[in-house]
């Protein structure tokens, strides 16, 4: 990397990314679903459990 | 190698046949963002993939992406069982029967064919991974247009299972391109 590019992440919060880079958190270990409902919900992870809110009509639905 | 399991991943019930969901949902078989784009995509991918976690991450998730083809092929299946060829005609899957009657085939909602032109193989881990991210993220996207589309409770769950896979990926290939960071800025200092 460039000195400005060294200048500009020490300038910002550290705990930030470099720029033009993508960026997913890590997921931590924390708990787990039983096996069973893992099945039914898509995944044994309750943080990455993101059920759709569906269309009732119209509008645009950015549900999580 | 692989190691068959005759069963599902997932139920793929249907309540009820359903001609026009079975013409929407093959764009999840044989469509630009569908569960046979996906699989072999990753399939191939993970050649040049740099560590055996990346390796791995898309040998694990090209492979269950095979089992959601099967899920999805089911699904097709039942909603057409027992349906008269009048009906596929009157519902838009005439052109459908003349080329297949009931067979399953790798095309879209269009009957446009499906073709390697849809995935890549870049050969460069970043933009590979960015691609599999964008893949995981478009068939989320259909999942919720085809779960938009249906009135069937059983279509809606199955539907809404493999949804969640995606988000899932997402998250392990997002993960995979962190640590592949971390492996290509290491090698510098060595």
């Amino acid at each position: 990397m460039n000195e400005y590019y060294n200048q500009y992440m020490q300038s910002c919060n550290t705990s930030q990314k470099g720029l033009a880079e993508a960026y997913v958190p890590f997921q931590k270990y924390i708990s787990a679903y039983s096996p069973e409902q893992g099945l039914v919900r898509g995944t044994i992870f309750p943080e990455l459990d993101k059920p759709y809110m569906e269309k009732k009509s119209g509008g645009i639905n950015y549900g999580c | 190698m692989w190691v068959y399991e005759k069963k599902l991943q997932y139920p793929a019930n249907v309540c009820k046949p359903d001609i026009k969901m079975a013409k929407f949902l093959i764009a999840q078989y044989g469509g630009p963002d569908g569960e046979l784009a996906a699989a072999l995509r990753y399939q191939t991918q993970r050649y040049t993939m740099p560590t055996g976690q990346s390796k791995a991450t898309l040998t694990d998730i090209g492979t269950e992406e095979l089992a959601h083809l099967e899920i999805i092929a089911t699904m097709v299946f039942k909603l057409l069982k027992g349906v008269p060829v009048e009906q596929l005609k009157k519902e838009g899957l005439g052109e459908n029967y003349v080329e297949h009657d009931r067979g399953i085939f790798y095309n879209d909602t269009t009957g446009t064919l499906w073709t390697a032109a849809y995935i890549q193989a870049k050969g460069d881990v970043i933009a590979d991974l960015h691609e599999d991210m964008a893949a995981e993220e478009k068939a989320r996207a259909t999942y919720e247009h085809l779960i938009n589309l249906t009135d069937d409770p059983c279509v809606k769950d199955t539907l809404k299972f493999l949804r969640e896979r995606e988000i899932v990926h997402f998250q392990r290939f997002g993960e995979t391109l962190g640590r592949v960071r971390e492996h290509l800025e290491g090698k510098k200092y060595f």
